[in-house]
């Protein structure tokens, strides 16, 4: 009876120490945004403006890395993204100066975020190339490609753009909390109440046993990089519409920016499981809220490079308190 | 294998694709390699992709993907520069001494990245995303994001990449340190051991922090060494490097770590990634002489097309044997 009692006592310990754990990416979305708004207040500028600014520089963040979250869920990841939202911009910024299609160019944007994302999933799945790998020369060939674009009919620094009376109506917080929603929607219903999701984590939690369960490797990671590339699409859009211009810059960060997300939202980047549909939401805007508050603190020439360092410590103590009750024998790999 | 096979095996690729880009240059009224300068050049680029893949595969081989390789090349070439320039003004002498203090700022990075690895415990890929971000935070506190200059132009070290006698020599050392280090000693078989089979290679005692670390300290070391050579080569050092901008030094060796892969598996695999740093060096030498009618975005482009070229026939290997095979015929 005595034996019970302590097994039922440490086993609601155990729970309330994962369920802090759990809750902690959320505390410290809330804690950062409290923080921003004291230190925006503090400094003396208006706070409703800094905060269009936060949720402009993190809802592109957000929809993308949202996206990306069934790809990191099958066990593996695709740097290529931002090179693919920066492809798809450029394409749709092309299409709109050759048609003056508002409609086309919508088309032609998530058009072209799913294609790249596809030809990515087609070498890893058809192919049996690693898809890191393949994401890597995808990378390449995007900016390149989007690159010689932009050089060619605008200039490296200029860029290429469409007229801002297109976009302006729609540059504001509204639609853009609008669109965000729907696709959070959609990716929470497809990963959390379809079997697609469930067997997604099943595939990045154990591949063999899946494979072996009769779960279709190639289908789901078909599925996983459309899902991708919406938001890729999507992020393109709102990157055209908070900026109507598209640079060789345009999203440069986004695929490594991408990682910070997931990992701060409280997801093992091995995926599987433990993977969670809001952790690029709640990470994305964690990780830009931090880099915004460090700006905002550390006022010198060598702000960027402290508040990057920072940052980093901060993100590597995150994931040091996540994993804590994950730790094994071995190193992990 | 036959020693017949082993030496064709071996020589194939570097050898037939050094004959069509020969032919190729020939047909634009040139050589791969015009005059002793481009051979200079030539010799200078295969030390800098042969020492950059043999520490991308280091870890990668073991599943560790290590995302800070190009931040630390960049990183410890500037603390070098800074300092053999605080001590000898870009005097004589500048080229040995900032080698040697940027190669061992590269091995206590290495050590902070394996140091943090191995104390955190968290996936290797997370920890080099953070000690990429810490990296280049420094880099660019150091050099308020400007570009290093003054520290790196001066006679020595133009003298050291001026000619293909140094280089050659780093490749030797470095080749021969690899070889006797992986291949011939006890660190070198239960890092072995360890890349084959994690858990058995644990279970039967095998020290694996120890092992991790001073794998991140090599490859701290090799990419000092690299960033030397690009401070030397470039005759600067890009300081504002933010937001994962150090992280395409690591992409370029990617093609030849599947490439000097596949020539280990006729001889030492060290040697492999020797002689597929010549191939990826006479691509570059065949760009420069096409430079007018192929840009850079194009040159990234055929780089990667090469690099999935060639994964798809490694991955799909035995399938196309036997698709090509004359009993399928």
């Amino acid at each position: 009876m005595g034996a019970k009692k302590y097994e039922g006592k440490k086993l609601s310990k155990h729970s309330v120490g994962q369920f802090l754990i759990s809750a902690l990416p959320f505390f410290a979305l809330v804690v950062l945004f409290i923080v921003f708004c004291v230190v925006v207040q503090a400094k003396g500028y208006r706070l409703d403006r800094y905060l269009e600014i936060v949720f402009d520089e993190g809802v592109v963040l957000a929809v993308v890395a949202t996206g990306a979250i069934f790809i990191y869920t099958l066990g593996t990841f695709d740097i290529s993204l931002g090179a693919s939202t920066l492809f798809s911009a450029t394409m749709g910024v092309m299409v709109y100066n050759a048609t003056e299609n508002f409609l086309l160019m919508i088309l032609v944007i998530f058009a072209s975020g799913i294609m790249c994302s596809l030809f990515n999933s087609v070498l890893a799945s058809v192919f049996h190339i690693p898809a890191f790998v393949t994401t890597v020369a995808m990378m390449s060939v995007l900016s390149a490609i989007a690159g010689q674009i932009i050089t060619t009919n605008g200039g490296a620094l200029g860029g290429i753009s469409i007229p801002s009376a297109i976009v302006k109506p729609l540059d504001v917080p509204s639609v853009k909390i609008i669109l965000l929603a729907v696709f959070f929607l959609l990716c929470l219903f497809v990963f959390n109440y379809t079997k697609v999701g469930r067997r997604q984590k099943f595939i990045g939690g154990n591949p063999l046993c899946a494979t072996l369960t009769g779960i279709k490797y190639n289908k789901y990671a078909i599925i996983a990089f459309v899902m991708a590339g919406l938001g890729v699409g999507l992020g393109a859009l709102l990157t055209l519409i908070y900026t109507p211009s598209v640079t060789t810059t345009t999203a440069s960060s986004i695929g490594m920016n991408i990682f910070i997300a997931i990992v701060f939202g409280g997801m093992p980047i091995s995926g599987g499981a433990r993977s969670r549909i809001y952790a690029a939401l709640v990470g994305g805007f964690s990780y830009m809220l931090l880099n915004d508050v460090l700006e905002l603190v550390i006022d010198s020439s060598a702000a960027y490079g402290l508040t990057q360092v920072i940052s980093a410590v901060f993100f590597l103590a995150v994931v040091y308190i996540t994993g804590m009750n994950y730790r094994t024998k071995m190193l992990p790999r | 294998m036959s020693t017949s096979k082993r030496i064709i095996g071996t020589l194939a690729i570097p050898v037939i694709a050094i004959v069509i880009m020969e032919i190729l240059c020939l047909g634009h009224g040139q050589h791969i390699i015009a005059n002793s300068k481009s051979f200079d050049n030539f010799v200078v680029y295969t030390a800098i992709v042969m020492i950059t893949t043999i520490a991308l595969s280091i870890n990668l081989n073991s599943g560790r993907f290590d995302f800070s390789l190009g931040s630390m090349a960049a990183l410890s070439a500037v603390i070098g520069a800074k300092i053999t320039y605080a001590l000898l003004q870009g005097g004589t002498g500048s080229a040995p001494l900032m080698l040697l203090l940027t190669v061992l700022a590269g091995i206590i990075l290495g050590l902070i990245s394996g140091g943090l690895y191995v104390i955190l415990r968290i996936p290797p890929i997370i920890t080099s995303l953070g000690v990429a971000l810490i990296y280049e935070g420094i880099l660019y506190t150091i050099t308020s994001g400007k570009y290093v200059m003054a520290e790196v132009q001066n006679a020595s070290l133009s003298k050291f990449v001026g000619t293909w006698v140094y280089a050659a020599i780093v490749i030797v050392v470095v080749l021969a340190f690899v070889i006797i280090v992986f291949d011939h000693t006890r660190f070198g078989f239960e890092y072995n051991a360890l890349r084959n089979g994690q858990k058995v290679a644990v279970n039967t005692g095998i020290e694996e922090v120890g092992n991790a670390v001073i794998c991140y300290a090599i490859c701290g070391g090799l990419m000092g060494l690299v960033g030397f050579f690009n401070a030397a080569r470039n005759t600067n050092i890009n300081g504002g490097l933010l937001n994962f901008g150090s992280i395409a030094i690591m992409f370029t060796a990617f093609l030849p770590m599947f490439i000097g892969s596949y020539i280990g598996r006729f001889c030492n695999e060290k040697i492999g990634f020797l002689l597929a740093a010549i191939t990826m060096s006479a691509l570059n030498s065949t760009f420069a002489v096409f430079s007018n009618e192929v840009t850079a975005s194009v040159q990234s482009i055929i780089n990667a097309v090469l690099l999935v070229a060639f994964l798809i026939y490694l991955n799909n290997e035995k399938l196309l044997v036997k698709i090509l095979s004359p009993k399928n015929k």
